[in-house]
C-alpha cells in the first residue's frame, strides 16, 4: 500500500471524479470530492515529511507500472526527487485549497464542476511526479483539458473567446514542447522515456551542439508560451480574469508551473549547450518583457482579478531569469518561487473572489474601505500582497532574493533592472490594497453595502485561505524543508561548474 | 542561562507576542495590550541585563542552501549593537506604556500592539544580525510593521495614502541596498560583516559603488533628501509609533546600519564625502521646513529628519587626526564619525521620544487638536507634561548639561576639524533647529488657550505621565558617557571630544547658536493664533514653505502624472502591438515555420490545426538535423 502512495495521490482523485460523475446526491458528491481533494494532499505532505533525509538526488519512492507500451519505450514510473518533491507538494496543497473552494463555491452543475476539478488535480499529481517524460506530458495534458472546459463554461465575462484562445495557445505551447521532448528522446539514442535512462545515456554521449540549440529552443518557446513568457503571455491575464476562481487558482498556482518545471528538470540539464546558446535572450525577454513591461501594465491595471494575473505573469520573469541563469542557485531559485508563487497567487485569486463576491466588482476604483467590514479578509489580504512582493518571512522572498543573486553572476545589468522589479510590485500591490479595503467606500460601493451589507470571511472560504496562508509562513520561516532535497538534487542535475558543459558527440 | 540563549529568547518574544495576538487576541484589546507590554518589559530586562553584563558574543546557524550559495542567520552581540540593543529596549518600554494611556479607547488596540510586538521584533532582528542579508530581512520586515502601523487609522484615506508611499519610497532606498549586498557578497565572497572587516582590512580593494549602494538603504530608511518624502506624512499614524519608530529607533535604523558597515566606506572615501553631503544637506532642508509648520507632529517630524541628516553627517565626517596640544604625536579616532553618530542616535532617541510622547500627551490632553496655533497655556493645565517636554527642548537646542548638548557637540567640533563648510551649515541648522523648537514650545504652552479644546485640556494618566518622566531623566543625563559605566567603551571611546582651545571655540560655538536661534524666536514669536513670521516677512514665510512644498508637488506630480500615465502608455502600446502581433493566430510561430500571413484570414480552428501540424513537421525535421 505504502509503496504506491504516489499512484493512489493520481488515482483517488480520478475515482472520485467518476464516483460523483455516476451521478451522487450533491451532498454525497461534495463529501466525496472533500476526499479526492485531500487524499493527495495528506499524501503530498506524508512524503514530504519522510522524504530521507540528505538526499534528494535520487528518485524516491519509484514505482513501475506497465501499460502495454513498453515496444515504444514507454512505461509509468513514478518517482520524486528533490526538484519534484516541492511541486509535488504545491499541487497537493493549492489542490486541497482549490477543491475546498470550489466545494462551497455554490456554482451551477456543482457535480460536473467539481468532477473536471478533480481531473485536473489528478493530472498535476501525474506530472510532477512522473519519472517518464512521455507520462510527464501526458499528465500535463490531462490537467489542461478541463481548464478549458471550465473557462468556457463556467468562466465570467469574455468566456468564450477567453476559452478559445487559452486553448490555441496552450495547445500550440504544449505541441512545441511535445516535439523538443521527442526530439530529445530520438537524439539521445535512449531506449526508453525515462528520464533517469535519459540522463545517464546523454551523460555518456550527448547531442551536438546544432541539435542542442533547436530543441532547447523549441522547448524554451513551447515552455514559454505555458509560463507566459513575454510576448507569448496573452492569454493569461484573459483567460485568468475569465476562468472560475478554483480553476485559476490550480491553473496560474500549480499547472502553469509544468513549463519551469520542464526547464529546469529536463530542457536545462539535458540541453546545456543548447541553453548556453539561449540563455541571453531568455534573459532579456524575462527582464525586460515580463518584469518590466508587464509590471508596468500591472500598475494599470484597473480590475481586481486582472491585476492578479498581469502580477502573475510579471513574477515569471523573475523565474525565467533564474533559468537562464543555468546554475544551482539559479534552478533553486526558481523552484521556490515556483512553489511560492503557486501558494501566492492560488490565495489571490481565492480572495479576489471573495472581494468580488461582497463588492458586485473587480473593478479597483468602485471600492474603498472593506476593512470596517471584513477585516478578516483585508488582513488575509494584505498578507497575500506582502508574500507576492516578497516580504521576508512569507515564502516569496527566498526564491526572488536566490535569483538576484544567481543573476548577479550571470549579468550584473540584468540584475540592476530585475531587482527595480521589487519596486514595481510594491507599487500595484499596495495599491490594490489600498483600493480595496482602506479609506472611505466609493458612491458605488455605498451603494452596494447599503443593499447587501457584507459580511466578514466566512469559515468555508477561511480554511481554503488558511492552508496556504500556513504554506506561505512555513515556506517562509523554514526554507530548509525544501531546500535540502531541492540542493541534493540540483548537485546532481547541475554540477558547481556553470554553465554545465558536457561532452560534445558527433 | 547562557547570553546566547536570553539573545535568543529577547528576539523571539515580541515574535511570539504578535502570533499569538493575531491568532487570539484579535478582539480581547486589553489582554493583547498587556501581552505586548509585558513583552516590552522582557525585553529591555534582556536587552540591558546583556548590555550591562559585558556579554559579548556571536553565532550563526546555516538557514538556506543552494548551490554554492549560503544564506546564514547570526547575532553579532558587540558593543554597538548592545548599546542599539538598550537603546531599543528602554524606548520600546517606555513607548509601551505610554500606549497603555494613549491607546485606551481604541476599537483595534489588539491590532496596534501586534503591530508594536512585530515591529520590536523586526528591530531586534537588525541589531542582532551579523551579516548584511540578515539586516535586509528585518530590515524589509520593519518596513512592514512602518506599513501596517501608520496605516492603524485605515479609514482615513491620508492614513492609507501616508502608509504606501511609506513602504514604496523605503523600497526605492531598498532596490540600492539589495544590489549593494548582492555586489558585497561578490566582492569579498562574504557577507558578514565581521569577515567583512577583515577582507577590507587585510587590503582587498573596495569599490565606491557597494557602500554608495548600501547606503541607498539608509536615505530610504533613515530619510534622507531625496528619499526623505515619506517621514512627515508618516505622522498619519498614532503618535506613539511615531515615538518610537519614527524619531527614535527604526528611522536610525539607517545609521545604526551604516556604523555596522562602516569599514567599507573607510576605504571608500568617495563614498563617505557622499554621505556626509547628503546628511548635511537634509538637515539643513528638514530644518528650515520645520519653520512653517504648525502640526505639533510635522514640527517634529522635520525636527527628526534635520538630526537624522546631522547623524548621517556626523557618519560622512569619518576618522579624526589630531595633534594634541603639547605632544608631538597625532592622536587618530578611526571611527570618530561613526561614533558621534551613535552618540547622537543614542540621545536623540531619549529626547525625541520624550517630545513625541509629549505632543502625544498634548494631542491626548486637547482632544486630537494638532494646530499649535489653536494650544496655548498649557504649562498650567498639564504640568508633567510641560516640565518634560521643556527638558526635551533644552536638549535638543543643546542647552549645556543636557544629553543633547554632548552629542551635537561631538559633531559640530568633529566637522570644524574636518570639513569648514560642512560645520558651517550644521551651526546653522542647530540655529534654526534652537529658533523652531521654541517656537514650537511657546506657542503650545505660554499665553492664553486658544481654542476650546486647549481650554478644557487636562494630563493624562499615570501611564502617560510615567514614561515621559523616564524619558525626560535619560534626556537630562544620557549624555554623560561615564554613566554607562565601560560597557559600551568600543563606541564611546572613539567620540570625538575637544580639548584645550578647540574645546572653548566649540563651547562658545555651540552656546552662541542657541542664544541666537531660541531668543530670535522667543521676541518673534508671542502667544498667538496665526504665524508671527508669515505676518512679519511673508516673502521668506511663502520662500520656505515653497521649499517644503515643492519636494512633495514633485512626488504627486510623479505618481499621478509620470507613472501612472507611463503604464497606461506602456499597456496600450502592448495592446496594439502584440494584439496586432500574435493574436493574430501565433504570428510568432507560424511565422518560425515559414507560414504566410495569409493564413492568418482563413480564420477556422481547423485551418490553424492543419497549419500548425505543417509548421511542425518541418520544426521537427530541422529539431532532427535533417536540414541542417
Amino acid at each position: 500500500m505504502f509503496s504506491h502512495l504516489l499512484l493512489l495521490s493520481i488515482a483517488a482523485p480520478l475515482a472520485a471524479a467518476a464516483v460523483i460523475s455516476a451521478g451522487l446526491p450533491t451532498r454525497a458528491a461534495k463529501f466525496v470530492a472533500t476526499l479526492g481533494f485531500a487524499l493527495p494532499a495528506l499524501i503530498a505532505l506524508h512524503v514530504w515529511y519522510h522524504f530521507p533525509a540528505g538526499v534528494g538526488a535520487n528518485y524516491e519512492f519509484i514505482q513501475s507500472y506497465h501499460t502495454g507500451l513498453q515496444a515504444l519505450g514507454i512505461k509509468l514510473t513514478l518517482g520524486l526527487n528533490g526538484i519534484a518533491l516541492p511541486l509535488y507538494v504545491l499541487a497537493g496543497l493549492v489542490g486541497l485549497a482549490a477543491g475546498l473552494y470550489a466545494i462551497q463555491s455554490g456554482a451551477e452543475r456543482l457535480k460536473t464542476y467539481l468532477a473536471l476539478l478533480l481531473i485536473m488535480q489528478a493530472g498535476l499529481m501525474g506530472a510532477f511526479s512522473s519519472v517518464d517524460i512521455f507520462f510527464f506530458y501526458f499528465f500535463h495534458e490531462l490537467a489542461l483539458i478541463p481548464t478549458f472546459i471550465m473557462v468556457g463554461v463556467w468562466g465570467g465575462k469574455d468566456r468564450g473567446y477567453a476559452a478559445m484562445k487559452m486553448t490555441i495557445y496552450l495547445t500550440v505551447g504544449a505541441m512545441l514542447s511535445l516535439l523538443g521532448l521527442i526530439a530529445i528522446y530520438y537524439k539521445s539514442g535512449a531506449e526508453n522515456f525515462d528520464l533517469i535512462t535519459l540522463r545517464q545515456t546523454l551523460l555518456e554521449d550527448g547531442i551536438i551542439a546544432g541539435t542542442q540549440n533547436h530543441i532547447f529552443g523549441l522547448l524554451m518557446f513551447g515552455f514559454g508560451i505555458l509560463v507566459s513568457l513575454w510576448p507569448l503571455h496573452t492569454w493569461a491575464p484573459l483567460g485568468y480574469g475569465a476562468a472560475p476562481s478554483s480553476a485559476a487558482m490550480l491553473h496560474a498556482g500549480v499547472l502553469k508551473k509544468f513549463g519551469l518545471y520542464g526547464l529546469v528538470q529536463i530542457a536545462v540539464p539535458l540541453l546545456p549547450l543548447g541553453a548556453t546558446h539561449w540563455a541571453m535572450p531568455l534573459a532579456w525577454l524575462a527582464v525586460v518583457g515580463n518584469l518590466i513591461v508587464i509590471g508596468l501594465i500591472t500598475i494599470a491595471q484597473r480590475d481586481l482579478k486582472q491585476m492578479v494575473g498581469y502580477s502573475s505573469v510579471m513574477h515569471m520573469g523573475y523565474a525565467f531569469l533564474g533559468v537562464a541563469t543555468l546554475s544551482a542557485v539559479g534552478a533553486g531559485g526558481v523552484v521556490l518561487m515556483m512553489v511560492a508563487h503557486g501558494f501566492s497567487v492560488a490565495l489571490l485569486f481565492l480572495l479576489s473572489t471573495s472581494v468580488y463576491h461582497r463588492t458586485q466588482t473587480f473593478d479597483l476604483t468602485e471600492m474603498g474601505g472593506l476593512v470596517q467590514k471584513a477585516p478578516v479578509l483585508a488582513a488575509f489580504f494584505v498578507t497575500a500582497t506582502m508574500a507576492s512582493i516578497g516580504l521576508p518571512g512569507l515564502a516569496n522572498f527566498w526564491g526572488e532574493l536566490t535569483i538576484f543573486v544567481a543573476a548577479w553572476k550571470f549579468s550584473p545589468l540584468l540584475t540592476v533592472l530585475a531587482v527595480s522589479g521589487v519596486v514595481i510590485s510594491a507599487i500595484y500591490g499596495l495599491r490594490a490594497a489600498a483600493r480595496v479595503f482602506f479609506g472611505q467606500p466609493t458612491e458605488a460601493f455605498a451603494k452596494v453595502i447599503a443593499e447587501k451589507p457584507p459580511v466578514d470571511l466566512r469559515w468555508s472560504e477561511k480554511i481554503p485561505a488558511l492552508i496556504l496562508l500556513a504554506a506561505l509562513f512555513f515556506i517562509g520561516f523554514w526554507p530548509k524543508s525544501l531546500s535540502v532535497p531541492l540542493n541534493a538534487a540540483l548537485e546532481e542535475v547541475y554540477p558547481s561548474k556553470a554553465p554545465v558543459i558536457t561532452i560534445v558527440g558527433q | 542561562m547562557s547570553a546566547h540563549c536570553i539573545a535568543l529568547i529577547t528576539l523571539l518574544a515580541p515574535l511570539a507576542s504578535a502570533a499569538i495576538i493575531a491568532l487570539f487576541l484579535r478582539r480581547q484589546g486589553t489582554l493583547a495590550a498587556t501581552l505586548s507590554t509585558l513583552t516590552a518589559a522582557l525585553i529591555a530586562a534582556g536587552g540591558l541585563s546583556l548590555a550591562f553584563t559585558g556579554a559579548r558574543f556571536d553565532g550563526t546557524v546555516d538557514w538556506l542552501t543552494l548551490g554554492n550559495f549560503t544564506l546564514l542567520l547570526g547575532i553579532k552581540f558587540d558593543d554597538l549593537a548592545a548599546l542599539m540593543i538598550s537603546v531599543v529596549g528602554v524606548v520600546g518600554l517606555c513607548v509601551h506604556v505610554f500606549s497603555l494611556g494613549y491607546m485606551h479607547d481604541d476599537a483595534a488596540k489588539a491590532r496596534y500592539f501586534g503591530g508594536l510586538s512585530i515591529f520590536m521584533f523586526s528591530m531586534l532582528g537588525i541589531v542582532l544580525a551579523d551579516n548584511l542579508f540578515m539586516i535586509f530581512i528585518f530590515w524589509e520586515l520593519v518596513g512592514f510593521s512602518s506599513y501596517i502601523l501608520i496605516n492603524h487609522y485605515y479609514e482615513r484615506q491620508s492614513a492609507a495614502d501616508a502608509s504606501k508611499k511609506a513602504f514604496i519610497v523605503n523600497r526605492v532606498g531598498d532596490f540600492g541596498f539589495l544590489l549593494g549586498i548582492i555586489a558585497c557578497y561578490y566582492a569579498f565572497g562574504t557577507v558578514n560583516l565581521a569577515e567583512i572587516t577583515d577582507k577590507v582590512q587585510g587590503g582587498t580593494a573596495v569599490a565606491a559603488m557597494i557602500p554608495l549602494l548600501l547606503f541607498c538603504g539608509a536615505v530610504g530608511k533613515s530619510a534622507q533628501v531625496p528619499l526623505h518624502v515619506w517621514l512627515p506624512d508618516a505622522m498619519e499614524g498614532p503618535t506613539p509609533v511615531s515615538a518610537l519608530i519614527h524619531a527614535a529607533t527604526m528611522v536610525a535604523a539607517g545609521i545604526f546600519m551604516l556604523c555596522r558597515i562602516e569599514p567599507l566606506f573607510a576605504a571608500a572615501p568617495v563614498a563617505l564625502t557622499v554621505v556626509m553631503w547628503v546628511g548635511a544637506i537634509t538637515a539643513l532642508y528638514a530644518a528650515l521646513c520645520a519653520i512653517t509648520q504648525s502640526d505639533i507632529k510635522k514640527v517634529l517630524a522635520y525636527s527628526t529628519l534635520s538630526q537624522l541628516g546631522y547623524m548621517v553627517a556626523a557618519f560622512g565626517l569619518g576618522r579624526l587626526d589630531i595633534l594634541p596640544e603639547g605632544e608631538t604625536g597625532k592622536l587618530t579616532f578611526i571611527t570618530a564619525g561613526a561614533a558621534a553618530a551613535m552618540f547622537h542616535l543614542t540621545t536623540h532617541a531619549f529626547f525625541k521620544a520624550l517630545m513625541f510622547l509629549g505632543s502625544g500627551s498634548v494631542i491626548h490632553g486637547c482632544h486630537h487638536e494638532q494646530d499649535i496655533f489653536k494650544m496655548g497655556g498649557l504649562a498650567k493645565k498639564m504640568k508633567w507634561t510641560f516640565i518634560t517636554f521643556t527638558i526635551g527642548v533644552l536638549a535638543i537646542i543643546g542647552m549645556p548639561g543636557l544629553a543633547g548638548f554632548f552629542s551635537k557637540d561631538a559633531i559640530l567640533y568633529l566637522a570644524m576639524e574636518n570639513n569648514t563648510p560642512v560645520f558651517i551649515i550644521l551651526a546653522f541648522s542647530a540655529v534654526l533647529t534652537a529658533f523652531y523648537m521654541t517656537r514650537l514650545w511657546r506657542l503650545v504652552f505660554f499665553g492664553a488657550p486658544r481654542s476650546d479644546a486647549a481650554s478644557h485640556a487636562h494630563e493624562g494618566g499615570f501611564s502617560l505621565v510615567l514614561p515621559l518622566i523616564v524619558l525626560a531623566i535619560l534626556s537630562a543625563a544620557g549624555g554623560y558617557t561615564a554613566l554607562y559605566g565601560n560597557v559600551f567603551d568600543a563606541v564611546w571611546s572613539q567620540i570625538p571630544v575637544a580639548h584645550g582651545s578647540a574645546h572653548t571655540t566649540i563651547l562658545i560655538v555651540s552656546v552662541a547658536v542657541m542664544v541666537l536661534g531660541a531668543g530670535f524666536a522667543f521676541l518673534l514669536y508671542k502667544p498667538a493664533s496665526t504665524d508671527a513670521l508669515a505676518a512679519k516677512s511673508p516673502g521668506l514665510f511663502a520662500l520656505l514653505a515653497l521649499l517644503k512644498e515643492s519636494f512633495d508637488a514633485a512626488y504627486n506630480w510623479y505618481v499621478a502624472k509620470v507613472q501612472q500615465r507611463f503604464a497606461m502608455l506602456v499597456e496600450f502600446l502592448e495592446r496594439i502591438f502584440l494584439s496586432g502581433l500574435i493574436i493574430r493566430g501565433l504570428a510568432g510561430v507560424v511565422g518560425l515555420v515559414g507560414l504566410g500571413a495569409r493564413a492568418l484570414h482563413v480564420g477556422s480552428l481547423h485551418a490553424y490545426v492543419y497549419w500548425f501540424l505543417f509548421g511542425a513537421a518541418i520544426l521537427w525535421a530541422f529539431a532532427g538535423g535533417w536540414l541542417n
